[in-house]
C-alpha cells in the first residue's frame, strides 16, 4: 500500500469496520445515518423549518428567555466558515432603552438620506427634483447596491415613521464581522446568521434580518456602548421575538432560477 | 422543463431606473380575492412595504392596496398569514436598465422532488 490512501482503500476500510461492527453487535458509529428518500417524500424537520420561515416584523411584547437566545447563538457558533476562521462575534441587546436609542439613530440617518437623495419627494418637472436627481444618480452609480430602489423605498418609509428598523423586537442580535477573516468574511456572516435564524424558527421564534443595522456604524458613541471596535464592525442584525399572527399558515411561492445541469456529456437548462 | 420567461441577456445597463416611474420600477401587483377575505387585518399588519389597508363597513371589512403604485417586494408575507389564501403576489418585482433581473422565471411553490 502506498503512503497515500486511495479512495478504494478507504471504501475497503469502511467495509472492514462495518463487518467488525456487525460481528461485535455494535451499531454504526462512524457516520450519521443516510436517509435515502423516495421522490416526492414529505419534508423532513430541517426542510420544514426552511420552508416555513418568514421574516417577522411584528412581535409580541414578551421577552424571549435568555437561554433560548444562548441556544440559537450556539447554532451560529457551529456554522461552517472559510478556513474555519469563524469571523464573527455577537452583541445581544435586550434593553428597551438601548434598542430605542439604536432605532432613533437609524431613523435620523434615514431622514437625512431621504432629504438629500430622494427626488421622489418632488413632482416630475420641478427644479428641486432635477437638482437632487443629478446628485442621486451619481451616488447610485457609485454604489448601485445601496441605492437599489427597494432599500430606497424602505429608507423613505423609515424616515416617514411607517417602518421600524428593529421592528420593536424584544431582542436584537448584532452580528459583527472580523474584517481580517479568510476570503470573503461577509459570506461567513450569512452562513452563521442562517443557522441562527433556522434554529430560532425550529423553536417557534420569529426573526428578521436587519441589514439597516449597518447605519449604526457612523455613531461612535453608540458603537462604544455596544462594544463594537476594530477589527470588528457591524455586518448584520437579527431581530428575535415571538411572532404575532400565524406567519406559517402556508409556505409561499418564490422565483425559479436557472439551473445549468451537466450530466452524461450533455447540458440541460432546468428551472 | 417549465416555460421560463428568460429575460433578454443584454440590457441597457447604463440606465438607472427612475424610482417612482411605474414603467421603470415595476413592483408587483397584489391580487386580493375579496370573497376569500374576511378582513382579519393580518396581512395589513405584516406587510413590510406597509401598502395594505382595510376598507368597507365595520361588519364587512376587506383588504386592499393603499395606492396603485406600491413598493411591493413580492415577499408574500401577506399570503403566508392569510388563513383563506385570499391575497398573493405572483411575480417578482423588476426594474428597467441596470437592475433588470435575469435568469428568473415565474414563481413556484416548494416542489418536493
Ligand atoms: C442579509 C439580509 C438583510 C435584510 N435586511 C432587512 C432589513 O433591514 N429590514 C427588513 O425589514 N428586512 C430585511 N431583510 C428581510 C428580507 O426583506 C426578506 O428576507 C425577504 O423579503 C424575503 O421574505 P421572507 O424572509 O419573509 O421569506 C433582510 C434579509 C437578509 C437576508
Ligand atoms: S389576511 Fe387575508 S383574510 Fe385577513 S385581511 Fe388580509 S386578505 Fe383578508
Ligand atoms: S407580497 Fe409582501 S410587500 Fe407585497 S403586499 Fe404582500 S406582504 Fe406586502
Amino acid at each position: 500500500m502506498s503512503d497515500v490512501l486511495e479512495l478504494e482503500d478507504l471504501e475497503d476500510l469502511e467495509c472492514e469496520l462495518e463487518a467488525a461492527d456487525a460481528k461485535a453487535g455494535r451499531t454504526a458509529r462512524r457516520r450519521t445515518a443516510i436517509h435515502d428518500i423516495e421522490p416526492g417524500a414529505a419534508w423532513n424537520d430541517v426542510e420544514h423549518a426552511i420552508l416555513t420561515r418568514r421574516s417577522i416584523r411584528k412581535f409580541k411584547g414578551r421577552q424571549v428567555p435568555a437561554h433560548m437566545i444562548r441556544r440559537i447563538l450556539e447554532m451560529g457558533r457551529f456554522a461552517p466558515s472559510q478556513g474555519n476562521c469563524q469571523p464573527w462575534s455577537f452583541v445581544v441587546v435586550r434593553d428597551k432603552a438601548m434598542i430605542a436609542e439604536m432605532e432613533q439613530y437609524c431613523v435620523a440617518v434615514c431622514k437625512n438620506m431621504t432629504a438629500s437623495v430622494d427626488y421622489t419627494n418632488y413632482p416630475p418637472g420641478s427644479e428641486q427634483r432635477a437638482a437632487i436627481m443629478e446628485n442621486t444618480q451619481k451616488l447610485n452609480r457609485a454604489s448601485p447596491n445601496s441605492f437599489h430602489p427597494v432599500p430606497m423605498t424602505a429608507i423613505k418609509s423609515i424616515a416617514n415613521g411607517r417602518f421600524a428598523v428593529f421592528h420593536k423586537a424584544p431582542t436584537v442580535i448584532l452580528i459583527l464581522v472580523e474584517e481580517r477573516g479568510v476570503g470573503v468574511p461577509e459570506v461567513d456572516i450569512g452562513v452563521t446568521g442562517t443557522n441562527i435564524v433556522l434554529a430560532a424558527q425550529s423553536l417557534g421564534l420569529g426573526t428578521c434580518w436587519v441589514g439597516f443595522s449597518r447605519l449604526l456604524s457612523s455613531n461612535a458613541a453608540l458603537l462604544e456602548k455596544l462594544g463594537v471596535a476594530p477589527p470588528f464592525e457591524i455586518a448584520e442584525a437579527i431581530c428575535v421575538g415571538y411572532p404575532i399572527g400565524n406567519p406559517t399558515q402556508q409556505t409561499v411561492s418564490r422565483q425559479t432560477h436557472q439551473i445549468v445541469w451537466w450530466e452524461g456529456g450533455e447540458k440541460q437548462i432546468l428551472y | 422543463m417549465n416555460d421560463a420567461i428568460v429575460k433578454k441577456a443584454v440590457v441597457d445597463a447604463d440606465h438607472l431606473p427612475i424610482w417612482d416611474d411605474p414603467r421603470e420600477a415595476i413592483y408587483r401587483k397584489v391580487t386580493i380575492d375579496l370573497d376569500k377575505c374576511d378582513g382579519c387585518k393580518l396581512c395589513v399588519v405584516v406587510c413590510p412595504a406597509n401598502i395594505l389597508e382595510l376598507f368597507g363597513p365595520k361588519d364587512n371589512l376587506k383588504a386592499r392596496l393603499k395606492t396603485d403604485f406600491t413598493g411591493c417586494m413580492s415577499c408574500n408575507n401577506c399570503y403566508a398569514v392569510c388563513a383563506g389564501q385570499g391575497i398573493f403576489a405572483t411575480e417578482p418585482y423588476d426594474f428597467a436598465g441596470y437592475y433588470e433581473q435575469k435568469r428568473i422565471s415565474e414563481f413556484a411553490f416548494p416542489r418536493n422532488f
